[in-house]
């Protein structure tokens, strides 16, 4: 009877032991759990009674490795539920779903790997699933098998594909509007925006107003907006000072010749510039900004991103001081409005349709704007061929324009 | 010598274009049959001796040919020089540049050496001066028609020369001019071996021997079409001139000093020297992609700089045989100094533009100040760019950097007038900051440019754009992500690209059948099964640049061939405009119709050879920068 007792302090001393030693997925080896001092004078069969006891009651689990057997401690909760189920076929289900973890796992790995009748399987599988143990998922990557997950789970990354998938589809309309905003968000803190020459704000301007603030020292240079609450937010109009305007016109005369800053113009920073927003620095805005409700973006995601813009062509990085920054390419280029206002400026009535608000329009190339730049039938044009630059029909669009159209349609 | 087939089919079209069927035809026969005697080509063009031999003539005559003297027979065998046909294309180029730099005189001069050819002294000052006579003689000319002179005397158009010799925009033909690069390398060796190892190589040392003495007589050959300008430099005629007329070029040179030039010698053949021309050519692309990626000033105090620095290069692509060896020259690339930039920066310029103006302390001084002593390693444009460059720098520079900040803290207002050298430096350091690498700040205050990668990176840059153009922006992603990270299954792509599967499968579609992008099969195992095996994409650029080349010739050539068409369809009209009559009132003498007819084609003259233009500077980029 003592006996009994006995062990049972010792199975709870040990248990709790292994719990403060480390999470649940630290193996401890036979040594580690002697190490611990719970059980007296290093009992080696005292110890091995205790481990059946707790791997009986589910609350170790013993794994093989090549230094031998080791255990690693599972929570009560957990424990529990397993000792709660009628039956081992049950339970061993219930455990392979248990070890697949955050991943899931597809239901005929389990049935393979258990060589479980089918029906069988299905039962067990509808009984734990009734019960809340388990839940079905879908993998991003394997889209038409059956996955299964233990039910207090969240898939992990792998499986649904990161926080650029909902419900198991990329959502591209998520992705290019949070490009979007990055991109902006770049763009303003990587250029100055010169307002006829001389007087400027770093900033392209965050909501429908045109941005302008009066440098504190009262030089009339140009000014930087260091504030971080206000990115991306739309500022209320009484931020705008009416004598801005005045000031932003009274200097500007003798200096502005050769550059006509008719409109706002982005101008490139120093070189040196220590304050290129960092992936990190994005990630806070995007943060603070509370754009992304209910999914939250790491670090690795927005890198994702800007790598993504990076490679589109859009940001390069800036290395100041080991210091990696990122500014938009092609400033004089640029747009000095938002996305989001190119967006509502664009008049689709006006023809062209553009496939991004972000960034420039690609340099024209002479070859691109040339017929055969675009020719369908480029690789079987020649002269005496059924299609030569004589009847070529894109060249004589390009060059009679759109009156010929009909007359060629009618050859 | 091999020459792709679009661009033998666009010289000889330009030879047709420029100066008529005859000498086009005997050309094309010298494309296709390659080194041929007179005998030859009237037997293969079905033209008679005569009618090839003015041919040739012509063609001789603009420099468009090689021959040699066959020591057997006696006879000449003729090939073509089609570097030389296809720069043609550039003269508008060329004239526009020259124009920019020496004045309409320069330009003029240039302008008569393109029509004549190769022009002995003597012929061009007779001919300006028969042109200056006439303008000067009062009774041929009613009052208010006297055309204005370019050039206003014989003095002038020999200070003109000059400046264009001195700039080696044009040189002095010789014995060896009409030798193709291969034929004079068999003769230099030949010589080499007569004079120097009459009694054969043996061993490496001997052959590494060979080969610097013949890279030497390769040199002298190439050096001699320079006499002209050395006799100018001997004559220090040149360093007293530069003393008086600094920043004075752009007017063409002041009258008074013309004086000093030495009459050049009547009896010397010049003629345009293309390599000069394109490196010019290639300053002014930079500048103009400056402008793009960083602004107009910058781009403008980036052109004095390559002002500076082209002036002693002669070509853009230094030759493989001649100038390999010269390592040590290599290595001490030229650089100039702040101060030399400085004074060649007009005073009217406001070098405080086209920077933002931010308070002192958001700069790391020494971050934009390092220096770069050494030229970059070959490096793939786009190849992990990141990884590559943050060794040791990073801790280094912190501290220093701290210190630099608190100085400047102590010190002025946020925004500090600076001095206008101090202007100049931060356009300077912002191009040496820029991605591609405009200028590297190789010492303190001096400053250099790195050819080499920095047109490979342009040249990246223009497939870019085109790719962006034909694939759109999700296809340049596609293509960089390749680029960057080597050869990608299509599961990582998808993950790199954030692009959906269908999306990407087409998109890689799309740039496969544009030649962009291209599969390699990864077998799993013996049997290759082809549903098991991995499929890799990739990008190989350098097949992308020779397909675009030829896409661009082959384009060009649709273009004239257009041209061609539509001078046929209005044939009639074209022919009543030539009337000596019609000539210069055709709006007068033409009915509406016509009138309407002949200007719609001149438009579309203009709007074909503008395009065949600009698809050259696409070309230029791509093969001769």
């Amino acid at each position: 009877m003592a006996d009994r007792d006995k062990l049972q302090i010792l199975k709870d001393a040990l248990y709790e032991a292994a719990r403060d030693h480390g999470s649940d997925q630290r193996l401890f080896s036979q040594r580690d759990l002697l190490d611990m001092h719970v059980i007296p004078q290093d009992n080696l069969v005292l110890l091995i009674q205790v481990i059946q006891i707790l791997c009986d009651e589910k609350l170790f689990v013993g794994n093989t490795t090549a230094s031998g057997l080791s255990w690693r401690w599972r929570s009560r909760e957990d424990a529990k539920k397993y000792t709660s189920l009628p039956n081992s076929d049950l339970m061993m289900v219930y455990a392979m779903v248990d070890e697949a973890g955050a991943d899931g796992i597809w239901n005929r790995t389990i049935k393979n790997k258990l060589n479980m009748a089918d029906s069988l399987m299905k039962q067990c599988i509808k009984y734990l699933e009734q019960k809340g143990y388990i839940a079905s998922m879908k993998n991003v990557e394997h889209p038409n098998k059956k996955m299964y997950i233990k039910a207090n789970l969240r898939p992990s990354d792998r499986a649904t594909g990161g926080p650029w998938f909902t419900e198991g589809e990329l959502d591209t309309a998520f992705i290019n509007e949070l490009q979007e905003i990055v991109f902006d968000f770049i763009k303003q803190k990587s250029t100055y925006t010169s307002l006829g020459g001389a007087v400027g704000t770093q900033g392209g301007g965050g909501g429908g107003a045109q941005r302008e603030k009066v440098p504190k020292k009262g030089v009339v240079q140009g000014t930087i907006l260091h504030s971080e609450d206000a990115k991306g937010t739309k500022r209320s109009a009484g931020e705008i000072s009416n004598d801005d305007t005045a000031a932003a016109s009274a200097p500007t005369t003798t200096t502005a010749k050769k550059m006509k800053p008719a409109k706002p113009q982005l101008l490139p920073l120093p070189a040196g510039y220590k304050s290129y927003p960092t992936v990190s620095d994005i990630a806070k805005f995007i943060h603070h900004a509370g754009i992304t409700n209910n999914t939250t973006l790491s670090e690795a995601d927005i890198q994702q991103l800007v790598d993504v813009l990076y490679y589109d062509g859009l940001v390069e990085p800036v290395k100041v001081n080991g210091r990696k920054g990122y500014r938009v390419t092609r400033i004089p280029k640029q747009d000095t409005r938002t996305c989001n206002q190119r967006r509502l400026d664009h008049d689709p009535s006006k023809g062209g349709i553009i496939t991004s608000f972000m960034g420039v329009e690609p340099s024209a190339s002479g070859l691109m704007e040339a017929p055969c730049g675009r020719c369908p039938v480029y690789d079987m044009c020649e002269e005496g061929g059924p299609v030569s630059p004589s009847n070529c029909v894109y060249f004589r669009q390009w060059l009679d324009g759109d009156e010929v159209k009909e007359q060629v349609i009618s050859i | 010598m091999a020459v792709i087939k679009e661009k033998a089919e666009f010289c000889t079209l330009m030879v047709d274009e420029l100066y008529g069927q005859l000498p086009a035809r005997v050309y094309a026969t010298l494309f296709q049959r390659g080194k041929l005697s007179i005998r030859l080509i009237t037997q293969f063009s079905k033209l008679n001796a005569r009618q090839v031999k003015n041919g040739l003539c012509v063609l001789q005559q603009h420099n468009l040919l090689f021959y040699t003297v066959d020591a057997n027979s006696g006879e000449a065998e003729y090939s073509v020089n089609h570097e030389s046909a296809y720069n043609l294309v550039r003269a508008g180029k060329i004239l526009e540049m020259v124009d920019n730099s020496y004045g309409p005189a320069g330009r003029d001069v240039m302008q008569n050496l393109l029509l004549l050819g190769q022009t002995r002294v003597s012929d061009l000052v007779a001919a300006y001066q028969a042109k200056i006579n006439l303008a000067n003689d009062e009774d041929a000319w009613l009052d208010d028609k006297k055309p204005e002179l370019v050039i206003k005397s014989k003095a002038q158009l020999n200070s003109v020369l000059c400046r264009l010799i001195e700039a080696e925009l044009v040189d002095v033909i010789h014995s060896k001019t009409f030798q193709s690069a291969h034929e004079i390398e068999k003769q230099v060796h030949k010589e080499v071996m007569d004079v120097y190892f009459p009694n054969g190589i043996k061993g490496t040392k001997a052959k590494v021997e060979f080969e610097q003495k013949v890279a030497e007589g390769l040199r002298k050959v190439r050096e001699e079409s320079k006499t002209l300008k050395r006799k100018l430099a001997q004559n220090g005629g040149a360093s007293k001139r530069r003393k008086l007329a600094v920043g004075n070029e752009t007017n063409g040179a002041p009258e008074e000093e013309e004086d000093l030039d030495p009459a050049l010698d009547p009896r010397q053949v010049i003629r345009i020297n293309y390599e000069k021309c394109i490196v010019e050519l290639r300053s002014r692309r930079l500048v103009q992609y400056v402008s793009e990626t960083i602004g107009e000033m910058t781009a403008y105090v980036y052109g004095q700089v390559l002002k500076q620095l082209t002036k002693n290069i002669s070509r853009c692509r230094p030759d493989p045989l001649m100038d390999s060896l010269t390592l040590e020259e290599a290595k001490e690339t030229p650089s100039v100094t702040t101060n030399e930039i400085l004074d060649k920066v007009k005073t009217s310029v406001d070098l405080t533009l086209g920077i933002g103006k931010i308070p002192g302390k958001s700069i790391s001084k020494s971050a934009a100040e390092r220096l770069i002593p050494f030229a970059p390693k070959d490096k793939i444009p786009f190849m992990s760019q990141e990884d590559s460059d943050d060794d040791d720098e990073d801790g280094d520079y912190s501290d220093s950097d701290e210190e630099m900040d608190t100085k400047k803290e102590n010190g002025d207002a946020p925004v500090a007038r600076m001095s206008r050298p101090e202007q100049l430096r931060q356009h300077l350091l912002l191009l040496a900051e820029s991605q591609p690498g405009f200028v590297r700040h190789c010492g303190e205050d001096e400053w250099t440019v790195d050819f080499k990668p920095l047109m490979e990176n342009l040249r990246a840059t223009e497939l870019d754009s085109i790719i962006e153009q034909t694939c759109g922006r999700q296809g340049l992603r596609l293509t960089r992500i390749l680029r960057t990270k080597g050869k990608l299954g299509e599961q990582a792509l998808q993950s790199l690209s954030l692009m959906r599967k269908v999306d990407l499968q087409q998109k890689m579609l799309e740039m496969r059948l544009a030649g962009f992008a291209h599969t390699q099969e990864v077998p799993r195992d013996n049997k290759a099964d082809p549903k098991k095996s991995i499929f890799l994409w990739y990008c190989d650029t350098e097949q992308a640049y020779s397909g675009l080349i030829a896409k661009c010739y082959a384009t060009m050539v649709h273009c004239l061939q257009v041209l061609e068409v539509r001078r046929q369809k209005e044939k009639a009209v074209l022919s009543l405009a030539k009337r000596t009559n019609v000539k210069g009132k055709e709006k007068d003498m033409m009915r509406d119709e016509s009138y309407a007819r002949f200007a719609k084609f001149l438009k579309d003259e203009k709007l074909l050879m503008a395009e065949v233009m600009r698809i050259d500077d696409t070309l230029a980029l791509l093969q001769d920068f």
